[in-house]
C-alpha cells in the first residue's frame, strides 16, 4: 500500500490526473454545446444517416475518440506493467552476437490506445442514437444531491455492462482490422514487430484474459466519468429557476416571467420559465397574488394578460400543428401545407376560434373532405371568396381549393391507391417522397401558390404547373417501386408521431400552470382579472381536446411501446403525447370541479357548452 | 379475514364506488346507472387497495400482487365486462406485493408502496415513468395517506417509525413512535393536522404542522411532539340493554372531508368475552382550536364486525359514512348536520348542531 501511495506522487501520475481533468472539461463543453430540450427525432432511415454524417456529429465523434485515446493512455501509463510504453526494447532472435537492443512495438499498448479511441467513438454514436443530448425534465422536484445519489447505482451498473459490449465489439474489429494501425505505426516510428510474442490480432492473442480485463476496466472508468459529467450537466441544467413575476428592481425587468414568456428566448429559458410558472401556480400563494395583481397607475392586469396570452398562443399553435398533421394523414400523404399560411395571430385566438366553431357546426357536412382544419385556416387567413370554386365550401381559401383540386384530379397516384403494391406499404408512403422533391418543387409550388392566392381569379392553374406535377408523380411512382430507395426514405410512423409531439412538455406545463391559476383564482382573485379571459381559455382548451382526441384515432398514435424499466437514458420523449392528453383532461376537470355550476354563466359556443356539461357530470 | 370484501373506494366527485371482492374481481356501482361493470384481469390478484384518480371521470388504480393496474373506464359505457385492454400495467422489479396507493389530490402523480420495498414509487401514470424515493431504516411502507390539500404524505412503516413527506421537494421527517408501528392515520382537510394511532395503544395522537405557505421549500414543518387527544381504553357504559364494555385498540380511522366527523373502528380485546368491535364517531373541529368530542357509536347486526369504513367525498348534507361489514353487507350511514364552514342564509336562527342520526339504512346493500 505504501508503494502505491509513493506511486501516486510521481510526476507521471500527477500529469495523468491533469490530463484527465482536461478530458472531462472538454467532454463537459461538448455536453453544454450539444444539449437540446426538444429532441430531434429522425423520421426516416435516411434522416438518421444524415444525422450521423452531419459535420457537427463528425466533430463530436472525432473529439470523443481522441479523448478516449487520451484516457486509455493515462490508464495504460498508470498501470505500469506491460502496457506502459508504446515501444519496448526487445531482442531480435536471429542476431545473437549483435546484442543491440532494438525498439519493438508494444502491441498491448497499441491495443489499449485503440480500444480507448473505439470506446470514445462508440460513446459518441450512442449519444446520438439514444438522443442523450435531450434534457428530460423530472416529474417531481428533488434536491440536486438527492437526484444525483439516486441515479448513481444505475449509472455504475450501466457503465459496466456497456463497457463489456464495447470491449467485445472492439475485439472483433481488431481481429479483422488490427493489422492496419500496427503496420502503420511500426513503419512510421521505425519499430520492429517482436516476432517472439503472439501478434494480437489472432484468436489466441485476443483470448488473453488480463488484456481483456484491463481493457474492460479502462472502459468502465471512462464511461463512469463521462456519464457522471453528463448526469451532473443534466441535473444542473434542469434545475428549477425562480423567475420573479413582478420586478422589484429596474434591472430585473428583463428577467421577469411575463416578459420572458412573451419574447422569444432560447428554448431552454422558455422551458425553465414554463416550469416555474407551473410550480408557482401550484405551490406559491404569494406569487399567485402577484400574477392576479393590477398595475399601479392604470389598473391593468398586465401580468395575467401576458401569461395567459402566451399560454393560449402555445396551445393554439399545437392545435394548428395537429390539424395540419391530420390533414396530411387524411389526404394520404399530400405535401404538407407550408407553415407560413397558418400563422395564428396571438392577439385574440379565443375570439377567432369561437367564430369558426360556430361556422363549422353549421357546415360540417358540406365539405367532402370535411376537415375542420380547412375552415379554421380559412377564418385565420384573410377571407376571400373565389368565384366559381365549387371544390370546397365557399369559405375555404382559394389556395387550399386549388391544391386539393389539382392533386385530386391530376395525380396518377390517385388511381394507384387501389393497387396492392402501394397498399401493402401503408398510408405514409408518399409523405417522404414528396418531401424529397419538396426541395426542388417547393420553390415552384410556392410562387405558384402565392400567385394563385393573390390572383384570386386563377382557379384553373397554369399549364406548366400541372405538367410539373404530372412529372413529379411519375417519378415518385417509379421510385416507389425500387425497394432500396423506399427502405431509406420510408417514414417510420412512430417516429413521425413522436416528432410532432416532441416539444409537448411546454404545452403540458402551460396547461397545468394555466389551470392551476384559474382554479386558484376562484378564491384568490380579488379583482376578477381571470374572469374576463375565461371564455377564451375554455375555448382553447376544448378545441385542443377535440383535436387531440381525433389525433389519437389515427393509426399508431395510441399504441404504446413496452416500457423497459431501469434504463439510464431517459426516453420519456416517446410518450409525451399521452402525458399531454392526460394533463389536458385533468386541466379541464380542474376548472370545472372548482367552478362547478357557475361555468354555465360563461359565454361559450353551444357546442362547447355541451362538452362542458359533460365535464361537469364527469362523463368525459 | 372472514370478509368477502377486500377493498372499497369512493369516487372523489360523483356517487360511484368500487368494491374489490375476495375472488379478485372489482365491481363498480354507480347511483346514476343500473349497469355494474365487473373488472377482471389476469394480473389482478390479491387486491389490497384501490383508489380513484381525482379530477377524472373514471380511472381506477388497483394495488395487486405484482403490479399496479390502472383501469381506464369509459364513464358512459354500458358494458358489464370491460376488456383487459383498458387496464394499464405499472410494474417495477422488486416492488411487490403492492399494498397501498395514494393519488395526489391535484391528480397527476400516483404513489405506490409495498411493505417489502424500502422505496416508495412516484408514478407519472400517462408516461409510465416512476421515481424511487428511497430511505434507510424502517423497512417498507404499510400505509400511505396524502393530505387533502396536496402538501404532505404520511408513510407508515412496519417498524416503530413513520415518515411524513412534503410533496414539493420530497424531503421527509422521521417520527419514531415509542411502542409500536403506526397503525393508521388521517389528515385534516387543510393538511395542518395529522391524527394517528399506534399498534398496541388505545389512544389517538395528534400532530400539527405549520400552515403551508409555499415559501418553506423542503420543510415539512411538523411540531416537536405529538399530543394525545383521545383515550379509547376500555370503559363500561350503562345502556338500556345492560352493561356494555367498549374500548380498545384502533383498527382504522377516517375523517370526513369537511373535517367535522371522525369515525374510528375500535377493536375490543379478543380474549375478554363480551367485548365487541364498534365504530365510534366523534365530532371534530380544526379551527380555531382542535376539538374532539364523542358523538356516538355504530354497531351492526349481531355477529357482524365492521371491516372497512370510508366517508363519501362530497356529501352535501353533512357526512355519509360507508361501512363494509364482515358479513359482506355494505351500509351507508348518513349524518345530517349543518357544516360550520358553509355560510347559511338565515342569520336569525343559529345553526344547531344536529345530533347524529345513527340509523342504519342500507342504500347499496349487496352480497
Amino acid at each position: 500500500i505504501l508503494d502505491s501511495f509513493n506511486d501516486l506522487y510521481t510526476s507521471y501520475v500527477i500529469f495523468c490526473i491533469l490530463l484527465m481533468s482536461v478530458v472531462i472539461l472538454v467532454i463537459s463543453i461538448f455536453n453544454a454545446e450539444f444539449y437540446a430540450v426538444v429532441p430531434s427525432i429522425p423520421c426516416s432511415r435516411l434522416a438518421l444517416i444524415g444525422k450521423i454524417i452531419h459535420p457537427q456529429q463528425v466533430i463530436h465523434s472525432v473529439v470523443h475518440a481522441v479523448m478516449g485515446m487520451l484516457v486509455a493512455w493515462c490508464a495504460a501509463v498508470m498501470t505500469k506493467g506491460k502496457f506502459q510504453f508504446l515501444a519496448v526494447p526487445c531482442m531480435p532472435s536471429e542476431s545473437l552476437d549483435d546484442a543491440v537492443p532494438q525498439m519493438c512495438l508494444n502491441e498491448y499498448h497499441l491495443f489499449f490506445l485503440l480500444s480507448g479511441a473505439f470506446m470514445g467513438y462508440s460513446y459518441s454514436l450512442l449519444y446520438l442514437i439514444n438522443n442523450m443530448n435531450y434534457l428530460p425534465f423530472p416529474i417531481i422536484q428533488q434536491y440536486k444531491y438527492l437526484r444525483f445519489r439516486r441515479s448513481l447505482p444505475l449509472l455504475v451498473k450501466h457503465s459496466c455492462v456497456e463497457s463489456l459490449y464495447f470491449v467485445r465489439n472492439f475485439c472483433v474489429a481488431y481481429y479483422f482490422f488490427g493489422y492496419i494501425p500496427k503496420v502503420w505505426i511500426s513503419t512510421t516510428m521505425d519499430l520492429h514487430i517482436d516476432s517472439k510474442l503472439h501478434p494480437l490480432d489472432t484468436l489466441t492473442g485476443l483470448l488473453d484474459l488480463s488484456l481483456v480485463y484491463h481493457a474492460w476496466l479502462c472502459g468502465v472508468f471512462l464511461l463512469i466519468t463521462w456519464y457522471i459529467a453528463w448526469l451532473l450537466f443534466k441535473i444542473y441544467a434542469t434545475e428549477t429557476h425562480h423567475f420573479p413575476v413582478q420586478p422589484t428592481f429596474a434591472e430585473e425587468t428583463d428577467q421577469c416571467l411575463p416578459k420572458i414568456l412573451n419574447s422569444n428566448p432560447p428554448l431552454i429559458i422558455k422551458f425553465l420559465a414554463l416550469q416555474d410558472l407551473m410550480l408557482l401556480s401550484q405551490y406559491s400563494p404569494v406569487r399567485r397574488q402577484e400574477v392576479f395583481s393590477l398595475s399601479q397607475p392604470g389598473g391593468h392586469p398586465h401580468n395575467w394578460t401576458a401569461i395567459s396570452r402566451e399560454c393560449l398562443s402555445l396551445l393554439s399553435d399545437l392545435t394548428q400543428r395537429l390539424i395540419t398533421q391530420q390533414d396530411a394523414a387524411a389526404a394520404n400523404g399530400r405535401a404538407k401545407q407550408p407553415a407560413g399560411e397558418l400563422k395564428v395571430s396571438p392577439q385574440t385566438p379565443g375570439a377567432v376560434v369561437t367564430e369558426d366553431m360556430s361556422s363549422q357546426s353549421q357546415r360540417s357536412n358540406i365539405v367532402p373532405r370535411a376537415s375542420m382544419s380547412s375552415l379554421v385556416k380559412s377564418s385565420l387567413m384573410p377571407l376571400k371568396t373565389s368565384p366559381g370554386s365549387d371544390v370546397g365550401s365557399p369559405f375555404s381559401s382559394p389556395a387550399l381549393n386549388c391544391k386539393t383540386g389539382i392533386l385530386d384530379v391530376n395525380s396518377p397516384w390517385h388511381g394507384s391507391v387501389q393497387s396492392p403494391h402501394v397498399m401493402r406499404r401503408g398510408p405514409k408512403l408518399w409523405t417522404s417522397g414528396s418531401d424529397l422533391q419538396m426541395n426542388g418543387s417547393h420553390h415552384e409550388s410556392f410562387p405558384v401558390l402565392s400567385a394563385a392566392r393573390v390572383g384570386s381569379e386563377a382557379v384553373q392553374p397554369s399549364f406548366i404547373y400541372t405538367w410539373l406535377q404530372n412529372k413529379q408523380e411519375q417519378i415518385k411512382n417509379f421510385l416507389s417501386k425500387r425497394v432500396l430507395i423506399m427502405y431509406f426514405f420510408s417514414k417510420h410512423p412512430e417516429a413521425s408521431i413522436q416528432a410532432v409531439f416532441s416539444d409537448a412538455q411546454m404545452h403540458i406545463w402551460a396547461l397545468e400552470g394555466l389551470s392551476h391559476l384559474v382554479a386558484a383564482s376562484f378564491t384568490e382573485d380579488q379583482f376578477g382579472v381571470v374572469q374576463t379571459t375565461l371564455p377564451a381559455i375554455l375555448n382553447t382548451l376544448l378545441t385542443l381536446q377535440e383535436v387531440v382526441d381525433r389525433h389519437f384515432k389515427l393509426p399508431h398514435v395510441s399504441s404504446k411501446s413496452p416500457r423497459i424499466s431501469g434504463r439510464l437514458v431517459d426516453t420519456s420523449y416517446k410518450t409525451l403525447r399521452f402525458a399531454l392528453r392526460a394533463s389536458l383532461k385533468t386541466a379541464l376537470y380542474r376548472i370545472t370541479t372548482v367552478f362547478g355550476e357557475h361555468l354555465n354563466a360563461v359565454q361559450v359556443s353551444a357546442e362547447h357548452k355541451k362538452r362542458l356539461q359533460q365535464f361537469l357530470e364527469y362523463k368525459e | 379475514a372472514g370478509c368477502t370484501i377486500r377493498a372499497f373506494a369512493w369516487h372523489p366527485h360523483t356517487s360511484k364506488f368500487a368494491v374489490a371482492l375476495l375472488d379478485d374481481s372489482i365491481r363498480v356501482y354507480n347511483s346514476n346507472s343500473a349497469t355494474i361493470p365487473s373488472l377482471k384481469h389476469r394480473l389482478q390478484r390479491n387486491v389490497a387497495a384501490m383508489a380513484w384518480k381525482p379530477l377524472c371521470a373514471s380511472i381506477l388504480a388497483v394495488a395487486c400482487q405484482s403490479c399496479v393496474l390502472v383501469w381506464h373506464l369509459d364513464p358512459t359505457s354500458l358494458s358489464t365486462r370491460p376488456s383487459s385492454g383498458c387496464a394499464q400495467v405499472l410494474s417495477y422489479p422488486g416492488h411487490s406485493p403492492v399494498t397501498s396507493l395514494a393519488w395526489a389530490p391535484s391528480g397527476e402523480l400516483l404513489l405506490s408502496a409495498s411493505p417489502v420495498d424500502t422505496a416508495m414509487l412516484v408514478w407519472d401514470v400517462s408516461t409510465e415513468n416512476c421515481v424511487q424515493l428511497q430511505w434507510f431504516g424502517g423497512g417498507g411502507v404499510t400505509y400511505l395517506a396524502w393530505s387533502p390539500d396536496g402538501s404532505k404524505v404520511l408513510a407508515a412503516t412496519p417498524s416503530a417509525v413513520f415518515r411524513v413527506w412534503e410533496a414539493q421537494m420530497w424531503t421527509c421527517e422521521r417520527w419514531p413512535t415509542i411502542k409500536g408501528r403506526c397503525q393508521t392515520g388521517c389528515w385534516s382537510p387543510d393538511g395542518s393536522r395529522l391524527l394517528f394511532t399506534v399498534l398496541g395503544e388505545s389512544v389517538i395522537y395528534s400532530l400539527s404542522f405549520s400552515e403551508y405557505r409555499g415559501e418553506m421549500q423542503g420543510q415539512v414543518g411538523g411540531s416537536k411532539t405529538a399530543s394525545i387527544v383521545a383515550d379509547l381504553s376500555e370503559t363500561t357504559f350503562e345502556t338500556l340493554y345492560g352493561e356494555e364494555r367498549i374500548g380498545g385498540e384502533v383498527h382504522s380511522m377516517v375523517w370526513d372531508p369537511t373535517g367535522e366527523r371522525l369515525a374510528v373502528i375500535i377493536r375490543g380485546q379478543a380474549d375478554v368475552p363480551g367485548s365487541q368491535t364498534v365504530i365510534a364517531v366523534f365530532r371534530t373541529r380544526n379551527s380555531p382550536v382542535f376539538e374532539l368530542l364523542p358523538c356516538g357509536f355504530l354497531r351492526g347486526e349481531r355477529g357482524a364486525q365492521p371491516q372497512l369504513i370510508a366517508f363519501h367525498p362530497c356529501f352535501k348534507k353533512g357526512a355519509l359514512l360507508t361501512v363494509c361489514w364482515s358479513t359482506g353487507k355494505i351500509s351507508h350511514v348518513p349524518f345530517f348536520f349543518v357544516s360550520a364552514h358553509v355560510p347559511r342564509a338565515s342569520p336569525s336562527r343559529s345553526p344547531v348542531m344536529a345530533s347524529a342520526s345513527v340509523r342504519e339504512q342500507p342504500l347499496f346493500s349487496e352480497l
